[in-house]
């Protein structure tokens, strides 16, 4: 049996043995936030928390990384494409949504014959230490999307949280490999075992939001033309936000900069987001998606509609993030729900039909 | 309004004061009809004032766009100067009368954000006023000397 | 002792009176006002076309959005499109919300007759996030008010917080609270106002305090405050004031400003973002309330209000007929700021 007991009270021996290989990234909360940050004390661990803010895919899809730098020496022009530094990284703390995000993103980064070099390398030196969510909150969703609350799937470790210690299930090979290092770890007992199943089976029931997600994807596709994204859209403000704290939104913007007075420069991506006004703007001025209805239409296709078409999975975590933080309270819910509903009765109509 | 805190002294004498060597690097933007001039006659007359501005002549004081001037403090120049006619003197009537509301709201709001108030400047200066041209382009370079390379604003490579 | 959800109540009761008795009289096409939000804490744009659903309107201390923000584009392109229908909006208005309305009107971008002010007095808006941080990251379930404290509800605990503690600090300090009255603006607006004259002077004493530290401890104070942000532009997209068809920051010929996360870079956008908006920001705290970060960009706002009261003692939104100060000038500005020789 694999599965080990890490007593809360030995975090911060966990936290020695793991820094001497990983940079140790795990939830602090500043300003009152939860963010992912790297940890240099382990005091500063916090345990007791829900999600963070700001998704963690910024490990492995950072808001400003450099593509390469350029330098200029005489004639020369000297280019440095080696920007992604050969450490490991472990994160500890992930969410079981958050996890599962990193696996869409791996879709659409390996996808085709271009991939995305920085992005492969950063996610394989990621070793994700997921936990599992004991009390989701009323806006989460994710028994919805092919994921719950204690998913084990997605990550290299598992852990319980049994209000004093965790369980500790290794799942990956990177996952055996740790949990094997860590050899000082007690053996779990079977009422460890018992405990954390019904924890999990008891944070599943209490998922509120469900969403009836199944062939929707089609009828959006069909609808791309409906008045209810008229009225769905119609308090959006096109901020961006959504966009920016949703653990599966992958756009980025590519920016040159330029150091003239030292003669070098770098090419750097940043996070973007289709809600921009200047997101699809064309160079001769047009854009196919001038106003707030096609932008928004565009981001529920993309999660709902394009990414099961193209990759077979639900685009979304259920993570809830775009409901808490929307400033003006657009619901996705509410719109998934009036989709289904206008579904639904031209289901009758056509039965009557 | 226009007095140097000593707090603000005090942070980077030291490291001017260890740097002897150290010239700040000062972009002034003149007009052409008044201030540019005006540079032209101290040259012409020998003057001698700090070799640290480096000049970029506009038409007009009111075609200095407020991101010229946060822009060259990203770029790393220490100091900005913009000089225009004198009001009721412009070459344009009121190019200066436009300029001089906007400046005046950049460095409130520069000074608020915590850049030091005196290494932007605004002045005005006549074709004929070499001898004020030098005196005041003096003044800045010391005024800037005694903050140090400015380090604020400018872009981390 | 204030009796603070029966003046909420009463607000709400006033507004959708005003509101039917506009829909009765076909003075408007449209209401633009709040309704009931999914979560707690949250409030969300309705747009009402018809009298049967003015109960839908609602007033509480959560109402944070800009409604004016509303008028552009989107609207305005639909009104312009019905030229001939002489399309007449009502937007349920707070004093600031008022003063957007009033300055764009000065700026040509609405027409006076394409817009109806209903006006209420407001009685401030929480600070939601302040709230949130209390309880670390447990669900909220209701908020209620009771007297002069607000009662915060969760699945396992209960707990009562002081209203005035969690006011935001913008309305603390706010001296506009119902729309402001003056000759040419009174055609447009209905219900509740008030006169001009009585506003009372905002001695800006908060950001006197801080203009008095010392460089260096402003500018820890900014990036300490702004070093957060990530640069989602949502504080640009919720003011009424940022309606450029090409932000600054998107420019591309020349680029002036990178949009990295780079902390010189985050400032400067917002300075030059308030450089913009100088003269017109009303203060109204939409962005504020809109950052997902939850940065609180009040001190910034407020001293934009401050310097042009002082500078030019103006106040935007007030009138028709004056201008604001950056799209005029005087001969005898202050120039006190110039530099001179010793």
């Amino acid at each position: 049996m694999s599965e080990r007991i890490l007593k809360k009270e030995d975090i911060n021996k966990f936290y020695e043995a793991a820094s001497k290989t990983y940079k140790f990234y795990g939830p602090v909360r500043e300003k009152g936030n939860i963010i992912f940050k790297e940890i240099s004390n382990p005091e500063d661990l916090v345990l007791d928390y829900f999600n963070s803010k700001i998704p963690p895919k910024e490990i492995v899809l950072p808001r400003t990384e450099t593509l390469f730098e350029y330098e200029m020496k005489g004639n020369d022009i000297i280019i440095n494409d080696d920007v992604v530094p050969d450490e490991k990284v472990l994160l500890f703390g992930i969410r079981p949504c958050d996890a599962y995000s990193f696996t869409l993103l791996e879709t659409f980064f390996k996808e085709g014959k271009y991939q995305d070099d920085l992005f492969i390398k950063r996610r394989k030196n990621t070793t994700l230490i997921g936990i599992g969510c004991n009390e989701p909150k009323s806006t989460c969703f994710c028994t919805s999307v092919n994921t719950h609350p204690h998913d084990k799937e997605n990550v290299d470790v598992f852990l319980t949280d049994l209000k004093d210690k965790y369980l500790v299930v290794p799942i990956s090979e990177k996952g055996k490999d740790l949990v094997k290092d860590l050899n000082w770890l007690e053996k779990a007992t079977e009422k460890d075992l018992e405990k954390a199943l019904k924890l999990s089976e008891t944070a599943e029931l209490s998922i509120k939001t469900k969403l009836d997600l199944k062939d929707l994807h089609e009828f959006l596709m069909k609808n791309f033309n409906s008045e209810l994204w008229k009225e769905s859209s119609q308090s959006c403000i096109g901020c961006g936000t959504c966009a920016f704290l949703c653990p599966t939104c992958s756009c980025f913007d590519v920016i040159d900069e330029e150091d003239k007075y030292n003669n070098r420069g770098r090419r750097v991506r940043v996070w973007d987001t289709c809600q921009f006004c200047i997101y699809t703007l064309h160079t001769s001025g047009h854009n196919p998606r001038p106003g707030r209805i096609q932008r928004f239409r565009n981001r529920i296709l993309h999660k709902f509609s394009y990414y099961p078409i193209k990759q077979g999975l639900i685009g979304c975590v259920g993570c809830g993030r775009c409901i808490q933080y929307c400033p003006v309270n657009n619901d996705l819910r509410k719109i998934i729900n009036k989709f289904n509903e206008l579904k639904n009765k031209e289901k009758e109509e056509m039965v009557v039909a | 309004m226009n007095e140097i805190k000593n707090e603000d002294l005090k942070v980077n004498v030291h490291e001017a004061e260890s740097n002897e060597e150290w010239e700040p690097k000062i972009i002034a933007f003149l007009c052409n009809w008044c201030s540019y001039a005006g540079a032209d006659l101290a040259g012409v007359s020998r003057i001698q004032y700090p070799p640290s501005i480096r000049i970029v002549r506009v038409p007009c004081s009111g075609r200095v766009n407020p991101f010229f001037i946060v822009k060259s403090l990203t770029d790393g120049w220490d100091g900005v100067i913009v000089s225009g006619c004198h009001p009721g003197d412009c070459h344009y009537i009121s190019g200066n009368l436009v300029a001089r509301r906007r400046f005046a709201i950049l460095k409130d709001l520069l000074e608020f954000f915590g850049i030091e108030r005196d290494r932007v400047h605004f002045m005005w200066a006549s074709a004929a006023e070499g001898e004020r041209f030098a005196k005041l382009v003096t003044k800045v370079t010391k005024l800037v000397k005694g903050f140090g390379p400015n380090k604020k604003f400018v872009k981390k490579w | 002792m204030s009796n603070i959800q029966k003046e909420n109540e009463e607000i709400e009761r006033f507004i959708r009176e005003v509101s039917r008795d506009l829909f009765k009289e076909n003075k408007v096409d449209l209401i633009i006002g709040y309704g009931k939000g999914s979560i707690p804490f949250n409030t969300t744009p309705i747009f009402i076309s018809e009298e049967n659903d003015i109960d839908k309107l609602i007033w509480n201390n959560f109402c944070y959005i800009n409604l004016s923000r509303y008028l552009l584009p989107s609207l305005n392109d639909f009104i312009r499109e019905n030229k001939d229908k002489n399309l007449k909006i009502g937007v349920i208005s707070k004093g600031c919300t008022a003063r957007s309305i009033i300055q764009l009107i000065i700026e040509n971008q609405i027409k006076p007759e394409n817009v109806v002010i209903i006006g209420m007095e407001c009685n401030g808006i929480l600070n939601r996030k302040k709230i949130e941080k209390e309880f670390g990251d447990l669900e909220i379930t209701d908020i209620l008010i009771n007297g002069d404290n607000i009662i915060v509800k969760g699945d396992k605990f209960e707990k009562e917080l002081a209203f005035n503690d969690y006011l935001s600090e913008l309305c603390k300090a706010c001296k506009i609270r119902a729309p402001p009255i003056s000759s040419k603006v009174s055609d447009i607006i209905v219900g509740k106002s008030q006169e001009v004259s009585s506003i009372e002077e905002d001695d800006f004493s908060d950001i006197s305090e801080f203009e008095s530290k010392s460089s260096e401890e402003k500018w820890a104070h900014i990036s300490e405050l702004l070093k957060d942000c990530t640069r989602c532009y949502a504080c640009r997209e919720a003011c009424p004031f940022c309606y450029c068809n090409l932000c600054f920051i998107d420019q591309n010929l020349p680029t002036w400003f990178s949009k990295t996360s780079n902390l010189g870079e985050i400032v400067i956008f917002h300075m030059i973002r308030a450089l913009h908006v100088a003269g017109r920001c009303v203060a109204c705290g939409a962005c504020s309330n809109a950052c997902p970060m939850g940065i609180d960009l009040t001190i910034i706002t407020r001293k934009l209000e401050k310097i042009v009261k002082e500078r030019f003692d103006f106040t935007a939104g007030l009138d028709l007929d004056t201008l604001p100060p950056m799209m005029t000038f005087k001969m005898d500005d202050k120039e006190e700021f110039m530099l001179e020789e010793d």
